[in-house]
């Protein structure tokens, strides 16, 4: 499959379209600011020249109206403002105060209306930067005078303008952006609660809810989304208080059977096919019972543990109960305890189940116990039952764990199929974990960690 | 004489089975299928033992047992579909001897019975757990408490007197006094009076003792919250100081 670029998340769509949104206002405003401040600065150039080039020309035109006076000498005589240069246009002759750029050139684009008797301004490029001319028609002593002004003031003050004005824009899309992203941290912010409250029940914790708000924007999801977690939790309960309640209805009757049964397995007078019909009758009553007590473990196992149950056991007692029941107690003898002072706190009737049906495991579908020990180490111990079997293979060491899953998916029809989820159910109510591994030297190796209690708790 | 059962249970298949399986063993068995009937059984007859169902329709389980325990003294066995450690503990402090919860093997009640029957000899309950107390063993009147009554144990009669006062003892009560009385001034822990009272020593059935010890309190004690005769010893189990 190819892979499509992962969709932007919500929260980024917001934060780019708060930066978009912010960045074209920023733009429109700052052209239209750029666009009017260069308007207005131009005219006021343009007003400041005129001014200028006129009192300059009557300057220039006193000058030439005195008899003996050459143009030069009239150019002379005037001081130019910064950056200004005058070209006197007179019988043909060209007369400037500088000698950078010919006045034929320079003065070109106002030299039509000076011609035509009238005063005129315009803008040339020939110059760097433009610069503003101003042609006067002199016709008392027969001339045209022009001032060329290069306008780099206003260049520089149009240039500032518009770095401030860009760098404003550019601020303005961050700010933006960081806008948006707030306000999108804001509006998410329920979801992230919502989604950490879905995240708690999902691991188990169905007393989870939302806590109440009085924004209306929100009620309803509140009210939604805890009226959806009651209603699963009730569906959850619903369903162990089904099987519970079957498991709980077939006690008497199967008491019947197993009490007549006896009565059977006592009867003298049977011929062999009936003895081996009561065999199998018994075999399987037992496997029943077996399964029975299995669901009523797990159901009264799911219905939580009472902290009043909780009572600081010694490992060592923990272990010697779980074997006193197995088929080889002699073990005990074998197995290195972790001496007094090693004690976890345990349901113990609870614990001792679990650890006898690690136990029977070993037994039932490991080949054999091989052996139990248990470890204490930092704040924890680690209870291992080994076996003799060929191992649990990695691919299955989850599974197994689970409601009536086999190793190998084979039925070997001595077991409920649940005594190690029962080992899995128990073990986590106590806060430790269980997990499969292989034994060196073969075999499987069930290990129960399980958090050590306080020292120096004793049990009333 | 025959040992007489009865049994009450509302379950007329499970009822009947039980009948048959205890009839074989050689039990004269009375049966009952609600409070009433067995109420009028335990006092019109002779009743050693009873096997008593929790859950019935009418008069319950519990209620029954109430009403039963003045009428006789014969240990009562509950038979309960009912595994809640309150259920235990309710029908225990109700008056019940012990408790078995379905699906049973009928084996394990049948030992619960043999348990329960079997009145301790006096010799043979000097003799056992460990080494008796001068005095106090080989006198089949103890005193338990001089200062206030005094309190006076009568083990061949089986009764408790205090002063004049009669103070009557279950089967239970009495066997679990013994064991004490026999072993005064030193610790026993709930599993060794477990083994001793009820025969066995399963883990879980340990609240049976604590439950037992607090119904002998309210005999021995003239204030049950604050014990000075049958005393808890944190950690390690219960101790009568005789005085």
């Amino acid at each position: 499959m190819i892979g499509r670029p992962a969709r932007p998340g919500l929260r980024s769509s917001v934060t780019a379209a708060f930066a978009l949104g912010a960045l074209l206002l920023s733009v429109l405003l700052s052209v239209g600011t750029y666009v009017s401040a260069r308007q207005l600065l131009l005219e006021q150039r343009e007003r400041t020249a005129l001014r200028q080039a006129y009192a300059d020309a009557a300057l220039v035109r006193d000058g030439l109206a005195t008899s003996g006076t050459s143009v030069s000498e009239a150019l002379g005589a005037v001081a130019p403002p910064a950056g200004a240069s005058m070209y006197v246009h007179r019988r043909g002759q060209w007369y400037s105060s500088s000698l950078d750029q010919p006045g034929e050139a320079l003065t070109a684009v106002v030299r039509p209306t000076v011609d035509g008797g009238s005063a005129g301004l315009g803008w040339t490029g020939r110059t760097d930067p433009h610069a503003v001319v101003v042609g006067i028609p002199l016709p008392s002593v027969d001339a045209q005078y022009f001032e060329v002004s290069v306008a780099d003031e206003l260049d520089a003050t149009l240039r500032t303008l518009a770095l401030a004005l860009a760098v404003c824009a550019v601020l303005t899309t961050l700010a933006g952006a960081a806008l948006g992203r707030a306000a999108s941290g804001r509006v998410l912010s329920p979801l992230r609660e919502v989604t950490g409250a879905a995240t708690d029940i999902a691991a188990g914790d169905l007393g989870r809810r939302l806590a109440d708000t009085d924004d209306p924007d929100l009620s309803t999801l509140v009210a939604s989304f805890n009226q959806m977690v009651d209603a699963l939790h009730e569906r959850i309960e619903r369903d162990a208080r089904f099987a519970a309640d079957v498991s709980h209805e077939l006690r008497t009757p199967l008491t019947t059977l197993t009490t007549s049964l006896a009565l059977l397995q006592r009867a003298r007078d049977l011929g062999p096919p009936s003895q081996r019909a009561v065999e199998l009758m018994a075999d399987e009553l037992t496997r029943f019972r077996r399964a029975l007590e299995d669901l009523l473990a797990l159901g009264r196992l799911e219905s939580g543990i009472d902290e009043a149950d909780l009572v600081v056991t010694e490992v060592d007692e923990l272990l010697r109960h779980a074997l006193a029941t197995s088929s080889s107690p002699d073990l005990l003898r074998d197995t290195p305890g972790t001496g007094p002072g090693t004690s976890v706190r345990v349901d113990r009737p609870q614990m001792v189940r679990a650890l006898v049906n690690l136990v029977r495991n070993a037994e039932l579908h490991g080949g054999g116990l091989a052996d139990v020990r248990a470890v204490a180490e930092g704040d924890h111990v680690d209870i291992v039952v080994r076996d003799r079997g060929p191992g649990v293979p990695p691919t299955e060491r989850e599974r197994i764990f689970e409601r009536f899953a086999r190793a190998g998916g084979t039925k070997t029809g001595t077991g409920s199929g649940l005594g190690l989820s029962i080992v899995a159910e128990t073990v986590h109510r106590h806060g430790g974990k269980v997990w499969c591994a292989s034994a060196d030297g073969g075999g499987a190796e069930f290990v129960v960690r399980l958090p050590l209690s306080d020292t120096g708790e004793v049990p009333p | 004489m025959t040992t007489r059962v009865l049994v009450l249970e509302d379950d007329v298949a499970l009822r009947t089975s039980l009948r048959l399986v205890l009839e074989d063993d050689g039990y004269e068995v009375a049966e009952a299928g609600d409070a009433e009937a067995a109420l009028e059984l335990v006092g019109g007859t002779d009743v050693d033992v009873m096997l008593v169902d929790l859950m019935l329709g009418g008069v319950d389980g519990f209620t029954f047992i109430r009403r039963a325990r003045p009428l006789t003294e014969a240990p009562i066995v509950v038979i309960s579909a009912r595994d809640g450690v309150e259920d235990i503990v309710s029908a225990l402090e109700a008056g019940a001897d012990d408790y078995v919860t379905k699906p049973f093997d009928v084996a394990e009640v049948q030992a619960r019975l043999r348990a329960l029957l079997r009145r301790p000899a006096l010799a043979q309950a000097a003799s056992a757990p460990g080494e008796p107390q001068d005095g106090a063993a080989a006198a089949e009147v103890c005193v338990l408490d001089a200062e206030e009554g005094p309190l006076v144990f009568d083990r061949a009669a089986a009764h408790l007197r205090r002063g004049e006062r009669e103070i009557h003892l279950t089967m239970t009560e009495y066997k679990l006094l013994m064991v004490l009385s026999e072993n005064a001034g030193r610790v026993l822990s709930r599993a060794a009076l477990l083994d001793h009272v009820w025969d066995r020593g399963f883990f879980g059935d340990e609240r049976i003792v604590d439950v037992h010890v607090r119904r002998l309190r309210k005999k021995l004690e003239i204030d049950p919250a604050e014990p000075r005769t049958l005393v808890t010893v944190r950690g390690l189990g219960y101790r009568l100081d005789t005085r």
